[in-house]
């Protein structure tokens, strides 16, 4: 059966896009946040995961307002970079698991969970810039990719706690998946940052740092708060952070954070990662 | 969420703000495409004159006034295609909504730089 390698936790900040693609990676302001990010690079590197399935939330490049799907899923065998205004940007395109992303949707709806199956599907910066803090540049991306997205912008966005019992079902998709793939779970989102309304520009390094400890050793507190008490300690976009929760969820009570990484502000944005393996 | 606004200053695309905003909204999603960017480019009104933006949108938008645009129901992940085809930083857009200038924004809000 298929095996669930480790748990990443990432921001899918924009600006790191930008960066890469200005050519910044090595400046005195964003050297510090890339640099963060080898040790676990290596670590994924070495265990050569094969597929990444990777939660994240469209920012109105995909889907637009006509229809907002709160739970989709992309079971395409090709995902092509999307166009969010200036022009798709020079990354591969990635390589679907299609397969798989069958298999997951027969599990999701027989256990409940309905999604937007989607076929044809370009991706944002909200896939792209996950894979690229976790795999760099390459001429192909070295894993395939299931897109899994989340609602976060219109209200009603889905609750904490359904993010974390999607990550129960994931688990169970994967060990229940007849191949030997390896495969590496991304939450992605955060951390605290607001772009809307006059508190635009609000941080909170400290409930930030206080995640990034907890979330392997000691989740529970985030699994129970409200939605508005996650757009009062991270800020309105902040409160994508519950998409790490369907990670989390994933994973075992009992986990070893291998690597954490924190960096404020990454524009607007407070930013980092955990990789989290099951304790064996 | 019975009441969106219960966080100061921190407007929550909600039923109204998205029923409001929609046709604002629809206008900068036309900006994701080379099409919709020249059209824009191009010829402004014109443009414009293809969505139902009520006239304090439109003003908002020919102005830049990006708080007011939110304030009218904009929300950030289609207005920001504007700022693709007239090029303003984010954070430029952040201190504006702020009421701030530009560096008093960096210092209060993003100052406290605690990398590492």
């Amino acid at each position: 059966m298929a095996e669930l390698l480790a748990g990443l936790g990432t921001s899918h900040v924009p600006s790191i896009a930008a960066a890469l693609d200005k050519g910044l990676r090595n400046s005195v302001e964003w050297k510090p946040f890339f640099d963060g990010y080898i040790p676990a690079q290596d670590w994924i590197a070495q265990r050569k995961p094969d597929i990444a399935v990777v939660i994240y939330n469209d920012h109105g490049n995909s889907f637009f307002l006509d229809r907002v799907p709160t739970l989709a899923l992309g079971v395409s065998d090709i995902y092509r970079p999307a166009d969010e205004g200036w022009g798709p940007r020079p990354v591969p395109d990635f390589q679907g698991a299609d397969a798989f992303a069958w298999h997951l949707a027969d599990r999701m709806v027989e256990g409940h969970f309905d999604p937007l199956i989607c076929r044809e599907l370009d991706v944002d910066h909200g896939l792209q810039v996950p894979m690229e803090l976790t795999f760099g540049r390459p001429d192909a991306w070295p894993v395939k990719v299931v897109p899994i997205l989340i609602n976060t912008i219109q209200y009603p966005i889905p609750t904490p706690q359904r993010m974390w019992d999607l990550g129960r079902l994931l688990r169970r998709a994967i060990e229940s998946y007849p191949t030997d793939e390896k495969v590496l779970v991304m939450g992605t989102g955060g951390l605290s940052h607001q772009l809307q309304g006059a508190r635009a520009g609000f941080i909170n390094p400290t409930a930030d740092r206080e995640w990034i400890a907890r979330i392997g050793s000691n989740p529970e507190r985030y699994r129970t708060m409200s939605r508005e008490d996650y757009v009062e300690e991270f800020g309105s976009e902040g409160a994508e952070l519950i998409m790490w929760l369907v990670m989390r969820g994933c994973m075992d009570d009992t986990v070893t954070t291998l690597f954490d990484h924190y960096f404020a502000p990454a524009s607007m944005t407070g930013a980092g990662m955990v990789l989290l393996e099951n304790t064996r | 969420m019975t009441d969106p606004d219960r966080i100061p200053d921190t407007p929550l695309f909600d039923r109204p703000r998205s029923n409001s905003g929609y046709a604002l909204n629809k206008m900068a999603m036309g900006l994701s495409t080379p099409d919709g960017r020249a059209a824009f480019i191009a010829d402004e009104d014109a443009y414009l004159d293809r969505y139902a933006l009520t006239p304090a949108q439109r003003a908002a938008v020919k102005t830049r006034d990006w708080a007011e645009m939110v304030r009218l129901g904009g929300n950030l992940f289609y207005i920001l295609k504007i700022s693709a085809v007239d090029p303003t930083p984010i954070r430029e857009i952040g201190a504006a909504q702020a009421g701030m200038g530009l560096q008093e924004f960096l210092d209060t809000r993003l100052g406290k730089v605690t990398n590492g």
